[in-house]
């Protein structure tokens, strides 16, 4: 009998307040929404690239209003209209964690499939429309949700066991491997290529050329640091806090670290907030469709 | 979320006889439980509940907090401290990276300057409407050209007629689709390098980076000109038919050896 242990949780849980969460929610299902309504309407951004990333924002949508979803569950459960404990109640639980589940997976998933796209658009750029056509860019959003789908059921079934989160996080560690690798070799080679327009004497001139060379490749690397650093700093927290789960239950340092536990799912959620603005907003017909549709001004003959 | 994935993750893990699943997403009900244990006196609206709740603490209260030698924290401190550095890191990494070509411009500068045919330069300094009729020509010709270079030394199993045919269709088709693409696809990295310079499009990447054989016709196909046909819409045709013909002298001076096409 541990009496000793009333003072020995030094690391209490820290608790987000729940207006953070709920105002979060609402401010990614709102972007998220806008950008989904957005590809569907404009035909001309139905190409694979705003496939995926159409289907990028219809996983926030879902993790968001999910989220948002679970918090209001909380004050009514807090206010005292729910009951914690019943069964209703943990079956609705076992389904919005399933649905967020789905939701990171696809996301995760999404970035990986963004990033080949623009492999391939920037590597084999003349074959491109024929290695990816629309009908097989439907094929591969259709196996991602599908296998999401299926993962996001069986980890929330099964998640007492080892070996799902080990999947879990092994997935994780792929697509970020992935990512980097396509993302560096990708700046690597528009470095090379920036390199090349700017020896051109006729292109722009001696040292001025070189000037707006250096500029523009610092733009890239602060746009690579500014996407590749989000995805890090967003999701590695809560992958971290699964691996010390599985490796150091006991050890009170990383209980310490598993307090933290809200402020990382507060993160995850943040990111589906700024995954807009790092991916669909960067698009100038994308932030036209925008306009035309926020000012309600004839965005009806678009469709 | 699952506090389970907090909580009853760690008794089960250790501890599979007593798994005590813990429902609800609710922080503030660990939270509860554990204000109960400390004062006693509030324990009486809750004295069935009490002892269930004494178990779970059972189980999970093996973590000792006694005799830790450095900062409870430590581990979120030093994760934290290791991201930063990671991200402050890379970005140096990549300015670095940006800075290292600049000092190589000077020679190769001068050298290229003697290579070049007057004639390039003169095009390019022309302004849009004469460069217009000048490079049309030249631009089919050669293009067509590669193009058949293209079809010939393309040998992926499709007959030729079918080669072309889709040769054509894609170029069409970049036409049309080359505006999603080129809003998009190039959007994060080349639309920096693209504002720049003017829209030197991809042709000199794919110059670079593709096989001996590809990188010849690469650069005479207008794809990646009409990849980035939309964010040059503003400064219009010029920048189309500028690219292939300076491309077709650096390709027909310095690509040679790099290219083993034959």
């Amino acid at each position: 009998m541990s009496t000793t242990t009333v003072n020995q949780t030094d690391c209490p849980e820290v608790k987000v307040p729940l207006p953070l969460f709920f105002t979060i929610g609402v401010v990614s299902l709102a972007e998220n929404l806008l950008v989904v309504v957005s590809v569907l309407l404009n035909r001309n951004l139905h190409s694979p690239m705003f496939c995926f990333i159409c289907s990028l924002a219809a996983f926030n949508t879902m993790a968001s209003l999910t989220k948002t979803w679970e918090t209001l569950m909380i004050v009514f459960a807090n206010v005292g209209q729910l009951e914690k404990k019943g069964s209703s109640e943990m079956n609705l639980d076992d389904v919005m964690d399933s649905l967020l589940c789905m939701s990171f997976v696809g996301s995760i998933s999404s970035f990986l499939a963004i990033a080949v796209d623009r492999y391939i658009t920037i590597f084999h750029a003349l074959r491109y429309h024929n290695i990816m056509t629309m009908r097989r860019t439907k094929t591969i959003l259709g196996v991602i949700w599908i296998t999401c789908g299926v993962s996001a059921v069986l980890m929330v079934r099964f998640f007492q066991s080892k070996f799902i989160m080990i999947c879990f996080v092994a997935f994780f560690v792929v697509s970020l491997a992935m990512i980097c690798f396509l993302y560096f070799y990708m700046f690597m080679l528009a470095r090379i290529h920036a390199r090349k327009i700017a020896a051109l004497p006729s292109s722009s001139g001696g040292k001025f050329g070189r000037q707006r060379w250096r500029g523009s490749s610092m733009r890239g690397a602060l746009t690579l640091t500014i996407l590749f650093g989000a995805f890090v700093v967003c999701w590695t927290p809560f992958f971290l806090h699964l691996i010390l789960l599985m490796v150091c239950p006991m050890n009170p340092y990383c209980e310490c670290y598993r307090s933290l536990f809200q402020l990382h799912v507060v993160l995850m959620v943040s990111h589906a907030a700024i995954d807009p603005a790092i991916y669909a907003f960067r698009s100038a017909e994308l932030r036209h469709t925008f306009r035309k549709m926020l000012l309600c001004s004839d965005w009806k003959q678009r469709s | 979320m699952r506090n389970c994935f907090r909580n009853s993750q760690d008794s089960d893990l250790f501890n599979n006889t007593e798994r005590l699943h813990i429902p609800g997403d609710t922080g503030s009900l660990h939270q509860f439980e554990m204000s109960d244990f400390h004062n006693r006196s509030q324990t009486n609206a809750r004295r069935s509940d009490y002892v269930w709740q004494y178990e779970y603490y059972d189980d999970e209260e093996p973590v000792s907090f006694e005799g830790l030698k450095a900062h409870r924290y430590s581990i979120v401190i030093g994760f934290w401290v290791g991201l930063a550095v990671f991200v402050i890191f890379m970005f140096f990494v990549l300015t670095l990276l940006t800075k290292t070509g600049a000092p190589h411009q000077e020679n190769p500068d001068s050298a290229e300057k003697r290579h070049r045919p007057g004639s390039c330069l003169v095009d390019i300094g022309s302004p849009q409407d004469e460069s217009d009729k000048a490079f049309s020509r030249p631009l089919l010709a050669e293009s067509r050209t590669y193009f058949h270079f293209y079809i010939n030394e393309e040998d992926q199993g499709k007959q030729k007629p079918e080669e072309e045919r889709d040769g054509k269709h894609s170029g069409a088709r970049a036409q049309r689709g080359g505006r999603g693409v080129g809003s998009s696809g190039v959007d994060e990295m080349e639309e920096e390098v693209e504002e720049a310079t003017g829209h030197k499009p991809i042709n000199g990447l794919m110059e670079e980076s593709n096989t001996d054989r590809e990188c010849a016709f690469f650069s005479h196909f207008n794809i990646p000109n009409f990849v980035n046909l939309e964010h040059s819409s503003t400064l219009g045709d010029d920048d189309l038919l500028y690219e292939p013909s300076a491309i077709l002298e650096r390709q027909s001076h310095s690509h040679d050896a790099h290219c083993d096409i034959h």
